[in-house]
């Protein structure tokens, strides 16, 4: 399993200037194909351990391997190293100024330098499997938040990444738009996407993870598959917040 | 109905307020028994006198006699030229006259004094203007940059500016700086201009790029983007968009404070203003005008800028 993890993340703290400790020595380890949730209450540092595996989040000490290069090492080459590692946001942050399909097409164009045709060919084919096909040359402010979250993947995924990070990408939807994102989300992981997923939706996680982890005061505590994971909590702290979760 | 009427009553009291003001300024004028002559003022814009005829060489003059052909022989030279469409000759037949000595006024119109002050003014603004974006652009990158020289520089560019008076700004600039750089009049006009403008733009855009959401940077960099590509593709037109009304704002603001660098040798529309009053004493009519055309541009470019906000809006 070592041999295959695509991500591995050894004693990562992170502390804030202010003091606080987000992170105090998190291992972690995804291999490719595989499909890891991370749950856990809102302070519990798991946002922040995901924004570290592609350095939007700098880390106080340890180490973050991404595809065998050392992911917060001052040599890496971070704009090339983001190219193979999507991030979808909880806010969408689609480019308002810009149409759904330029939306997708603007960084195969301006990082990858793809000409023209084979970016909105590329990116039209995206759109496609998002389902928004039709919705090409709308704005975001147009679409629902549920269509903004499909095209901010189709964003993500044409780069062509080989991991896909999603930070709580429906907690900002209303419930009803919940489903069609967490669609193209299982699509993806039945292609075989390595995926880590910062979530609230439990029944995602038991349904799509290979791997679900438990955080809380910066720390895992608690990793298994789905099945065991959810239906004989062994911890004590993860019963009492599925306790409150699935209340 | 009733509101109808209560409107119409404070239209009422608005049109008195302005005939009042209109009767309080003639009747000061009276009190100082001003004496107004508007009929003086036209000939400012558009002078009838025609466009004047200039030697192109030193030469000898000859007039025909029914006084309707000028010919020049030039001076220990072959050339020669001839004109016939002038009005009224100045020299006279047998006069040597020297290159761009007046020989006659040819007939037509040709922009007055005033007419050329307001060029003047909208080329210094213009070109300032283009300066200033310049300098506002990078002072504004600056101050958001995270590179400590970089974001001390232009936070210290923004307050000296602003610190300083624009006429104390504009007498370093003449008079210093000018002096050890050989500056034309126009050159340090547009100097003077451009860097206390963009230091306002500075700050415009500065609140522009803040005021786009963080998370538009954040996605921009997850793509792989380096810092300046999203500025540049995701960021700043954004930013630009929202800053629109109040860059328009500096730009009018830069056409009024151009009005400062009457104090140079550089015949804007304002020193036009004071050079035709030093002749004929008529300082009541020629402001009055002046103050109208520096409001007919500042109208007209308030009105483009703000046909363009709604077509950006219709987007």
């Amino acid at each position: 399993m070592n041999d295959k993890a695509l991500i591995r993340a050894t004693a990562v703290t992170k502390c804030y200037p202010n003091g606080t400790q987000a992170l105090k020595g998190v291992d972690l380890q995804v291999s490719r194909g595989e499909v890891v949730c991370i749950i856990g209450p809102s302070g519990s540092g798991k946002s922040t351990l995901l924004r570290t595996l592609n350095a939007m989040e700098s880390i106080t000490s340890g180490e973050v391997m991404v595809d065998g290069v050392s992911v917060h090492a001052r040599s890496t080459d971070l704009n090339r190293l983001r190219t193979q590692v999507g991030m979808v946001f909880q806010q969408f942050n689609l480019f308002p100024h810009m149409t759904a399909l330029e939306n997708v097409m603007l960084a195969p164009m301006r990082v990858s330098k793809r000409p023209l045709d084979e970016a909105r060919s590329r990116a039209e084919k995206l759109l496609q499997k998002v389902g928004l096909a039709d919705k090409a040359h709308v704005h975001p402010g147009q679409l629902s938040g549920g269509q903004q979250q499909r095209v901010a993947i189709a964003r993500a995924l044409a780069m062509q990444p080989t991991i896909m990070l999603f930070d709580e990408p429906t907690s900002a939807l209303d419930p009803e738009m919940v489903g069609e994102v967490l669609e193209v989300m299982k699509d993806l992981a039945r292609e075989g996407m390595t995926m880590c997923v910062v979530t609230h939706e439990m029944g995602f996680a038991r349904a799509v993870a290979h791997r679900v982890i438990f955080m809380d005061g910066g720390q895992i505590q608690h990793e298994a598959p789905p099945q065991p994971f959810f239906d004989a909590p062994s911890h004590d702290r993860l019963r009492a917040f599925l306790g409150q979760v699935l209340k | 109905m009733k509101q109808d009427r209560s409107r119409g009553f404070w239209y009422g009291v608005y049109a008195l307020v302005l005939v009042g003001l209109v009767a309080g300024i003639w009747g000061m004028s009276v009190r100082v028994h001003y004496d107004w002559n508007w009929r003086d003022v036209p000939q400012y814009l558009v002078s009838t006198s025609g466009q004047e005829l200039l030697a192109p060489f030193d030469a000898y003059v000859t007039i025909t006699p029914d006084g309707k052909t000028l010919s020049l022989t030039e001076y220990g030279g072959e050339r020669s030229a001839s004109y016939t469409d002038f009005e009224q000759a100045y020299a006279e037949s047998g006069d040597l006259v020297f290159r761009d000595d007046l020989l006659a006024y040819q007939a037509g119109l040709r922009p007055g004094i005033l007419l050329i002050g307001l060029w003047m003014t909208l080329k210094l603004s213009a070109v300032s203007l283009v300066f200033a974006l310049l300098f506002g652009l990078v002072a504004g990158l600056g101050r958001v940059a995270d590179n400590p020289a970089a974001r001390q520089l232009s936070s210290n560019y923004v307050e000296l500016i602003r610190g300083t008076p624009l006429l104390v700004q504009i007498f370093i600039v003449y008079f210093f700086i000018g002096t050890v750089l050989q500056l034309s009049a126009f050159t340090a006009g547009v100097v003077a201009l451009a860097v206390f403008t963009g230091a306002y733009i500075a700050e415009i855009i500065r609140s522009g790029i803040e005021s786009v959401p963080r998370g538009q940077m954040e996605a921009s960099r997850s793509l792989g983007m380096s810092y300046a590509q999203a500025m540049r593709y995701v960021v700043l037109p954004q930013a630009l968009k929202k800053t629109l009304p109040s860059l328009a704002g500096q730009f009018i603001n830069l056409i009024k404070d151009s009005s400062l660098v009457s104090v140079m040798a550089l015949t804007d529309l304002t020193k036009a203003g004071r050079e035709i009053i030093s002749s004929n004493f008529r300082p009541f009519e020629v402001w009055f005008t002046v103050a109208l055309m520096y409001l007919a541009l500042t109208g007209t470019l308030s009105y483009l800028v703000r046909r363009l906000e709604k077509r950006l809006a219709h987007e």
